[in-house]
């Protein structure tokens, strides 16, 4: 602490003397000054680390040793399953490979494995090969039963089995593992020579689609494949109006509304509103909708 | 904007550096169009003396009638399109082309049985084909004729960029805007004075312990209640619209009047808002007291007038900029409401309105170009202003 203010009353007194003296003396002073100032003494015992004053130094259990990386102990005909056994990060001390990836910085090499973080960040099937895969069959193996010995060749499998599910997988390099075209799955069926098969299922299949599920009743009205004119809103609006422009005094039943609904200009109209909503607008339904409307309202 | 870029005197030159303003959604392509010499008749008329919209008919077609400085300051103290206003400061007149659209609106006015519910009009077309300028001709119609006009100039207003929304005293899950509500009772006092008078009220309404309007007082002193009590000004525009209702149903004799409800920008009233209450969830159309009461109006369970609106996608919020057909932009619960409403398509500049227009600021001095006389510098306008009103 001491040595400390002694050097600013030195630097101070440099400067000080400069102004009197001239620049070939601030030189010299300037030298002085620089002298005294590297003749501190640091006493802490962490090296690097600042000096913490009053407060103690900084105590760390001392780092222990690394041992050698596990792919120098590796005999050539080691049990790689037993490195890799599940789906695991890059571990550069645990792959005996001198790969190397990365951008070769100004027209040098990739970078080495130790310490890459590319390696790690991508997905990697060191778990995966096949030695591991033998080794999933035969564990897999206690859980499957025998192929039928009678479906031996293709015909004899198509013949039974006419429907087939094809599911592809793909393997490509880019910023997702999942690829979109990896969610079409294709459904083949062959009709012939088994024409008779295609014909039991198709008739399954239609007395099924008769049943009704209980389901089935709580369809609304956003699951609708098509428009219907009865019931919508545009029916209840298109009768009231009507209603409202009636005479005062006709009183409304169930046989006004039905004749409402028999006349001419009130089916046009509902076709004209059921080709709007099915098809979609264009200028042509737009402007059949409006003659529509105004024979409704007889303008 | 155009036209700025029209004055340098190298037309043909400046046809390359042009470039489009809005260049979506039309798909024209850009073609040389020959003009045949025969359509610069000396004798092509582009005005016309008819004043009064009552006695325009198809024979004005495609021509300018002027709209009398009185009722622009009067019938239009917010209606106009922005770049139209311009246009009359500039030229010190406004002039409005008569087209097929509000021709065929009026005539419709003019047959409607008014003992009968209200009619609803629909005004669609592309962008900056004419939607407004067609519905502020046919309410300097229905003016002359002595109706009561409710002009909502841009119902997109009310929902987006509201700088204070209080929570509604009069209904609790509702917010007021009291800034666009007072404003608005202030244009429409402009432009309905002689009815202010004359409208009396049916029943009492009270806003707060000490405040309340008597019933049988004139109509007047409720707008003039909202215009300066601004907190309450939404409830006075809900009020003023309710009256007008059930009062429009009356005869001439009984002292009625019919009704107009014209709203520029319907489109907005089933859409989405981007106003966020407190917590920032959006506020839904129906709970802004403003746009509540609107859509009252435009049911029709009243006689005795007509609603006229027009769908806009420019201003719209979250509608896609090519959309412009009725059940696009007013979505299913817009169609359901408007349901059964009559399309009245609005379509840009035939060839005839365009050679009108040209005229017309060639009149105006506002095109000088010393070949103006030729035809060339026309069909440069043509070929790029692509026949849209917007851009002449």
């Amino acid at each position: 602490m001491a040595a400390h203010t002694l050097n600013i009353y030195m630097l101070s007194l440099g400067r000080m003397h400069c102004h009197i003296y001239g620049r070939n003396v601030h030189k010299a002073l300037n030298r002085a000054t620089y002298a005294t100032a590297l003749s501190t003494n640091n006493s802490s015992p962490n090296k690097g680390f600042p000096d913490r004053g009053s407060r103690g130094p900084i105590i760390r259990r001392p780092r222990r040793e690394e041992g050698e990386p596990r792919k120098d102990r590796m005999p050539v005909d080691q049990d790689w399953t037993a490195v890799y056994p599940t789906a695991a990060p890059f571990r550069p001390g645990s792959v005996p490979l001198p790969v190397r990836m990365g951008f070769p910085v100004k027209r040098g090499v990739p970078p080495e494995k130790k310490g890459n973080l590319e390696l790690i960040k991508i997905p990697n099937f060191l778990h995966l090969t096949p030695t591991a895969i033998k080794k999933h069959c035969e564990a897999m193996k206690l859980f499957c039963t025998e192929w039928p010995s009678a479906l031996d060749t293709n015909v004899k499998c198509d013949e039974h089995f006419p429907i087939k599910i094809e599911c592809k997988d793909y393997v490509s390099a880019g910023t997702s593992i999942r690829n979109p075209s990896a969610r079409i799955v294709n459904l083949r069926v062959s009709i012939c020579p088994n024409y008779d098969y295609a014909m039991y299922l198709l008739t399954v299949l239609y007395h099924e689609s008769w049943k009704t599920e209980a389901w089935e009743s709580e369809k609304t009205v956003a699951d609708m494949e098509e428009y219907s004119w009865e019931d919508s809103p545009s029916q209840k609006n298109a009768l009231s109006t009507l209603v409202r422009m009636q005479i005062a005094g006709e009183v409304e039943g169930d046989a006004v509304r039905d004749k409402l609904l028999g006349r001419p200009e009130v089916q046009e109209y509902r076709e004209s509103v059921i080709r709007l909503m099915n098809e979609g607008e264009s200028e042509s339904s737009i402007l059949q909708y409006r003659e529509a409307v105004k024979k409704l309202l007889k303008l | 904007m155009t036209l700025h870029r029209l004055f340098p005197l190298r037309l043909r030159q400046t046809i390359a550096q042009v470039r489009l303003l809005h260049g979506s959604g039309c798909g024209h392509q850009l073609e040389e169009v020959a003009m045949e010499p025969e359509l610069r008749k000396e004798t092509s008329v582009f005005r016309t003396q008819v004043n009064d919209p009552a006695c325009q008919s198809e024979r004005h077609l495609g021509q300018y009638y002027t709209l009398p400085t009185s009722h622009l300051h009067t019938i239009f103290p917010h209606g106009l399109p922005a770049r139209y206003q311009q246009q009359v400061k500039t030229f010190n007149e406004g002039c409005v082309m008569v087209r097929q659209p509000a021709l065929e609106l009026i005539s419709y006015l003019k047959a409607a049985d008014y003992s009968k519910p209200a009619v609803r009009y629909l005004l669609y077309g592309l962008k900056g084909s004419g939607k407004t300028m067609s519905l502020c001709h046919t309410i300097h119609y229905c003016s002359t004729q002595g109706w009561l006009v409710l002009h909502i100039p841009d119902a997109h207003l009310w929902v987006k960029n509201c700088k204070e929304l209080l929570p509604s005293s009069y209904h609790t899950s509702r917010f007021d805007q009291p800034i666009e509500a007072s404003n608005w009772l202030r244009n429409f006092r402009t432009t309905n004075e002689r009815f202010l008078s004359k409208i009396k009220l049916r029943q009492r309404y009270t806003w707060t312990k000490r405040e309340s309007t008597e019933k049988g007082s004139p109509l007047g002193e409720l707008v003039d209640m909202g215009v300066s009590r601004v907190k309450s000004s939404s409830d006075v525009v809900g009020a003023v619209l309710k009256e007008l209702r059930l009062q429009a149903a009356e005869t001439e004799e009984s002292e009625g009047f019919r009704l107009a409800v014209a709203i520029d920008g319907v489109n907005s009233l089933w859409g989405r808002t981007t106003i966020k209450k407190e917590d920032k969830s959006p506020v839904a159309p129906e709970e802004l007291t403003l746009i509540h009461n609107l859509r009252k109006m435009i049911d029709n369970n009243w006689c005795g007038g007509a609603v006229i609106a027009t769908l806009s996608q420019t201003g719209s919020l979250y509608s896609p900029s090519s959309a412009y057909l009725p059940k696009e932009l007013l979505g299913e619960e817009g169609f359901d409401s408007m349901d059964p409403f009559i399309p009245v398509p609005v379509s840009n500049y035939s060839e005839k309105e365009f050679e009108s227009c040209y005229l017309y600021y060639l009149d105006r001095h506002w095109l000088q170009h010393p070949h103006s006389e030729s035809h060339s510098p026309q069909t440069c306008i043509l070929v790029w202003s692509f026949l849209i009103p917007y851009f002449n």
